[in-house]
């Protein structure tokens, strides 16, 4: 590690929500009525913060896809440029017959939604929004979301098979070999951060980043050369894993009809939808986290200590997050959905090779830093 | 003279990192495409605010200058679905409009009630969209007013007036003419009697 960098020691420890719940509830009460008043509390943002950027995601991408095709994308709904138009269509689904195919496996098919929502939800425990602003501060963080994430598989296999329909098992197939292939690159992709910071906890990362006033972000260090391309790795593994284009053939609406959850409807299939922003932003949020400094930005350790501190570092990590969701939806609108032997020759033949390289380049500089500046 | 572009070399002709390369480089060109299209005024108008000019050969709802129609039934007689109904009174040489209605159900816009009209005064207008929720709205009344304008009440009290006006003077001549004639009779029968 250079000298630039602060100590591990100096990485916030422990979670604001909890220590603030056990400032506010009364003293004596017993670790697992605090804890599950930390878990509920918990849930109930992640879960407001999930709807709130799903509803806000559709209809960015809707935007994003209408003005690079040169028109305007929804307009009416609401006063200004369409803004409720997601609500509406929460609304819409909501209302919407909940319908189960009689001929579908019904356990699997109502279970399905459900496990799939529910492991894009867990991912964001790790995730930290701010210096302290983390549900869990896993020493483990990286390797918990990558493992949680990939439990998604299961759900959209679930819901494959569960359908019954010929459309939805090609679809639930062709995600479990997808995912399957693009685990392998993006967990080699996350090494290259995790060697340079030593550590495999997002919050520590964030706070590894906080130098140079703010700017000392993994893609300007001594090691950016490593950086820029492992992003680049990291990103088009990060598109295969949340099947968004030019990775979307479990949905590929033009062969599959809707792929998956071609059968879903109403709720079950809002659920989906969901999952698939949520993921988005996960996968976005990672990047910030161990590629573009996590919360910090010029200027932001001269508020150390101000109220502003910790809502501003929150809202510079939600911004960079949803400037990296913008540019999945530009490539969206960018790339043609590839072939599915093209796409198991990019991960195989390309990605994975490339990460092992770039593994050995900085695994190798580490090498070279600790000879010439010591360790 | 256009040139024709050489074609992309297939896949097996580049090396590995030629593929790379071509990834890298095609995604980068393509998104820098997309990016400046991002900002381009978007093409389309929002239609029912704002709508696009309509060429003026356009055959959209009709117009009537009604005070050149000289209630002929033309028009009527030449539509060949019979949308075309009117009806109006006539005071000498002016016309009191009861109505000039064309049923938009039946109307398939050919055009054919502008071409016999002797006086020029039914077009085919810009107007395209009737949308409505009641059937009885597509029966659409063209003229601009019923019954005699104020102008036409004058015109036709003028007309009267000078109608009146001949009549008097004619009564008159008449009554002259008589008198002069009463005049003159009176020798006449004393010539007789002489």
């Amino acid at each position: 590690m250079s000298a630039a960098l602060p100590p591990a020691a100096a990485a916030p420890q422990g979670n604001g929500l909890t220590e603030l719940l056990g400032g506010l509830l009364p003293d004596g009460l017993p670790f697992w009525a605090l804890a599950l008043t930390g878990a509920v509390v918990s849930f109930a943002i992640i879960f407001a913060f999930i709807a709130v950027l799903a509803m806000f995601a559709t209809w960015l991408e809707r935007k994003v896809a209408g003005h690079i095709q040169v028109r305007y994308g929804p307009m009416r709904t609401g006063a200004w440029h369409g803004w409720a138009q997601a609500l509406a269509d929460g609304v819409k689904l909501l209302i919407k017959e909940d319908l189960v195919l009689t001929s579908a496996d019904k356990p699997l098919f109502k279970l399905a939604p459900m496990v799939v929502l529910s492991t894009a939800l867990a991912a964001f425990v790790a995730l930290p929004f701010g210096p302290n602003a983390i549900v869990a501060d896993l020493d483990l963080g990286i390797y918990f979301i990558i493992a949680i994430s990939s439990i998604t598989t299961f759900g959209v296999i679930m819901a494959g098979w569960g359908s019954n329909n010929k459309w939805s098992l090609y679809g639930a197939m062709r995600e479990a070999a997808q995912v399957a292939s693009y685990e392998i690159p993006l967990g080699l992709s996350l090494m290259m951060p995790v060697m340079y910071f030593g550590s495999l906890s997002l919050n520590h990362a964030g706070a590894m980043q906080s130098g140079w006033y703010g700017m000392h972000w993994y893609v300007f260090s001594d090691a950016f050369w490593i950086a820029i391309p492992s992003f680049a790795l990291f990103f088009t593994a990060a598109l295969a894993e949340t099947k968004r284009a030019p990775f979307d053939l479990p949905e590929s609406e033009s062969e599959l009809v809707a792929g998956f959850h071609t059968e879903y409807s109403g709720i079950r299939f809002a659920f989906f939808f969901m999952e698939e922003y949520a993921a988005m932003y996960l996968m976005s949020a990672v990047g910030t986290a161990l590629w573009f400094g996590a919360w910090n930005f010029p200027g932001l350790s001269l508020l150390e200590g101000t109220v502003l501190h910790a809502p501003l570092a929150v809202a510079a990590f939600v911004t960079k997050s949803l400037l990296l969701v913008f540019v999945m939806m530009w490539v969206r609108w960018t790339v043609p959905r590839i072939r599915i032997d093209q796409v198991m020759a990019l991960g195989y033949k390309y990605l994975t090779p490339l990460c092992l390289l770039m593994i050995l380049l900085a695994a190798s500089w580490e090498w070279v830093k600790a000879i010439a500046f010591g360790a | 003279m256009a040139t024709l572009q050489e074609p992309a070399a297939p896949a097996s002709d580049r090396s590995y990192w030629g593929n790379v390369w071509h990834a890298v480089k095609s995604t980068a060109v393509g998104m820098g495409i997309t990016f400046r299209y991002l900002w381009t005024k978007p093409f389309t108008t929002q239609y029912p605010d704002e709508r696009l000019p309509v060429d003026g050969r356009y055959r959209g709802i009709h117009y009537l200058e009604q005070d050149l129609c000289i209630y002929c039934q033309a028009c009527a007689k030449a539509c060949p679905v019979d949308c075309i109904d009117m009806g109006a009174q006539r005071h000498g040489k002016e016309l009191e409009w009861e109505f000039f209605s064309i049923d938009y159900q039946k109307c398939m816009f050919c055009e054919l009630c502008v071409y016999p009209c002797p006086k020029d005064c039914i077009h085919m207008g810009e107007q395209y969209s009737l949308v409505t929720e009641d059937k009885s709205d597509f029966l659409l009344e063209l003229t601009s007013w019923q019954g005699l304008t104020e102008e036409q009440k004058l015109r036709i009290a003028e007309a009267e007036a000078a109608k009146a006006a001949k009549k008097a003077a004619a009564a008159k001549a008449k009554a002259a003419k008589e008198a002069a004639e009463a005049a003159a009779e009176p020798a006449e029968p004393e010539e007789g009697k002489e």
